[in-house]
């Protein structure tokens, strides 16, 4: 791999989640890019703006619907998106084995990603993506710099008991923490110029990979509603209540 | 007739809500209460496309129709709380960046309109006179032609964006005698020799959108800054201010929306004598009269930037939408308030400022009772 001025390609997959902001109260089940995977765009981009990289690609799995999303991405300033054309809710390993046939194809010098995604909180792709491809990994990073002519990466990592700095050797999986920027808006010239970038979309057969879904989701269920609160008349009787009734004291 | 908006043009509209939203939202209360301009939010909007949505690609715009740039306005209001800032953005686009972009010349639009667009230069209009409001024409303020500059005397009053504007557009008289006829217009720059501008004026509403006097003491500007014809002033002012009547009041239908829907949100959970508010008649009608009045004054707004995207004439339309949606707006920031009762009348409840901002619409662009007589004179009587 010949190593120039820029990192010649960044590559960042990135997942639609159900909009988190958009509230219980929502009656449309709007779609976003994964806040993390956000994160992952923005440092991208502004790793290109600074020079340091030439080609920004965007991969996301999924059905046409998640076209909006990828269109989000290209209007932020990714160069070109791929869609992996795959509707059925994949566990964290298959995502991983068709991201490793994707990097295999696409030969990027850096894979960033958000370090989870807000729907299911898995928090494994980037780790399993590194494992398959035998690649070093900086997660939980919240700041990137380039070294030694761009083979290398100093990342540095969250970690609940303060921050810890690693060097990487590139090609690497970088995974994002919150704090390492705050992603840029779609502007409305960034939104015209994304409708004339294209979309590819390739299947797992056209990238060589079988996947099954290894888990299956029995039921899911909201919390359980809290019970009203009662009024008590006296101190007295809140604590003949706490000793008999809830049993605290 | 076709009613619905194409995936393209929901998209837009999706993404100036989630800008506006996110982004232009803070210090409102204060920055009303100071009477601060937001040049951070100003400058966001640039880079977001905002000011440029009408102006063609080739001078830094979006190239978006008539009936597309109204309904990103709209939405604008809808999602921005800050009139006073829709209000400098509104003066910018349909005072400036419109009389430029319909009159001047090739090196003056490749000169002002890119930095117009993204917000980096922002431009004002100066027309009304201390004593030539409604009676437009009879300006005082003149120019007279010395070698290859004119040389422009006299004031102006009520001129938005006059504390921060890089350029102003400016209406004169080169031949008072000549009435309408005898006008002109002018682009001049901030720096102008002669051009002094008055410290901010203070008003009710709309306060975080700075006003000036300007002051021209034998004031120079080149030639190749005036702006159209000699004599043509008159002309392009009626035009100007056509898209100024039809559209400056895109924002406001959005605030309606918004005010609407608060209003019916306050009006299901605030209970009292052990029901909803809105389970009394006297509210609920309220609110209905609030829902006819932002959807009858969306359509007028929509009907006449759709005419205008036909290129037919809109200036009966202009003058109707102008008039009825700044009142459909005062009463549902009143309604709002009513609902609302003391509340409402308190200014962290956010409905009190509202009103003090949509007042200002039944005077400025013309009062309500100049767009009454403009739409009777085109019914002929």
């Amino acid at each position: 791999m010949t190593r120039g001025q820029s990192v010649e390609k960044i590559l960042v997959p990135f997942k639609s989640v159900p909009d988190p902001y958009a509230g219980a109260a929502a009656s449309t089940s709007k779609s976003v890019i994964n806040p993390f995977d956000e994160i992952a765009i923005e440092e991208a981009l502004r790793i290109r703006e600074r020079g340091e990289a030439a080609e920004i690609v965007g991969v996301t799995i999924g059905a046409p619907a998640v076209d909006e999303q990828i269109r989000a991405a290209l209007a932020m300033g990714v160069d070109r998106a791929i869609r992996i054309d795959d509707s059925r809710a994949l566990d964290p390993y298959a995502v991983a084995r068709i991201l490793r046939a994707l990097v295999e194809k696409e030969a990027p010098q850096v894979v960033i990603m958000g370090k989870q995604a807000v729907d299911d909180d898995s928090n494994q792709v980037g780790q399993m993506l590194a494992g398959l491809l035998g690649w070093p990994q900086a997660t939980f990073v919240s700041k990137i710099e380039f070294l030694d002519n761009k083979t290398r990466a100093r990342c540095t990592r969250e970690t609940d008991g303060g921050l810890e700095v690693v060097a990487i050797d590139l090609p690497s999986i970088i995974t994002t923490d919150l704090r390492l920027n705050e992603p840029r808006y779609v502007s409305l010239p960034g939104l015209m110029k994304a409708r004339r970038k294209s979309i590819e979309v390739l299947t797992c057969e056209q990238l060589g990979v079988t996947v099954r879904p290894m888990t299956t989701t029995l039921s899911t269920s909201s919390p359980t509603r809290r019970a009203a609160g009662t009024r008590v008349g006296s101190v007295e009787e809140l604590m003949a209540k706490l000793k008999q009734e809830a049993k605290v004291l | 007739m076709d009613f619905a908006w194409s995936d393209q043009q929901r998209e837009l509209l999706d993404a100036v809500g989630r800008f506006a939203s996110q982004q232009l939202n803070y210090n409102v209360i204060e920055n009303d209460r100071d009477g601060v301009f937001n040049h951070d939010a100003w400058k966001k909007c640039g880079d977001f496309g905002i000011h440029g949505l009408p102006v063609p690609t080739e001078y830094g715009g979006l190239g978006m129709d008539p009936l597309t740039t109204v309904a990103a306005l709209e939405r604008l209001g809808y999602a921005c709380k800050d009139n006073g800032l829709l209000f400098s953005i509104n003066a910018h686009m349909w005072t400036a960046i419109i009389p430029i972009l319909a009159n001047g010349t090739e090196a003056q639009k490749k000169k002002y309109l890119p930095g117009l667009c993204n917000g980096t230069l922002i431009g004002g209009n100066a027309m009304s006179e201390p004593n030539s409001g409604s009676d437009a024409f009879s300006l005082s303020t003149t120019a007279v032609k010395k070698g290859s500059k004119y040389i422009l005397n006299g004031s102006k009053i009520f001129v938005t964006n006059g504390p921060i504007a890089d350029l102003l557009v400016v209406f004169v008289t080169m031949d008072k005698a000549r009435g309408a006829d005898g006008l002109c217009a002018f682009v001049v720059e901030k720096d102008s020799p002669g051009l002094d501008v008055s410290k901010k004026i203070e008003k009710m509403g709309v306060r975080t959108s700075p006003m000036a006097e300007v002051f021209f003491a034998d004031c120079e500007v080149p030639e190749e800054n005036l702006l159209g014809k000699e004599g043509a002033g008159s002309f392009m002012f009626t035009k100007s201010m056509t898209w100024e009547r039809g559209c400056i009041l895109a924002s406001a239908v959005g605030s309606m929306q918004r005010l609407l829907e608060t209003s019916i949100r306050y009006a299901k959970e605030r209970r009292q004598g052990g029901q909803s508010i809105g389970k009394f008649q006297r509210v609920a009608d309220k609110i209905v009269n609030m829902k006819l009045r932002v959807q009858s004054a969306r359509h007028m707004l929509y009907h006449c930037a759709w005419l205008r995207g036909q290129r037919e004439p809109v200036y009966m339309e202009a003058a109707m939408a102008k008039l009825h949606i700044s009142d459909c707006w005062v009463k549902c920031c009143e309604d709002a308030i009513q609902i609302r009762g003391g509340y409402g009348y308190m200014v962290e409840y956010e409905v009190e400022r509202e009103l003090r901002d949509a007042i200002g619409s039944r005077l400025y662009s013309g009062t309500s009772e100049i767009q009454r007589s403009i739409i009777a004179s085109w019914l002929g009587v």
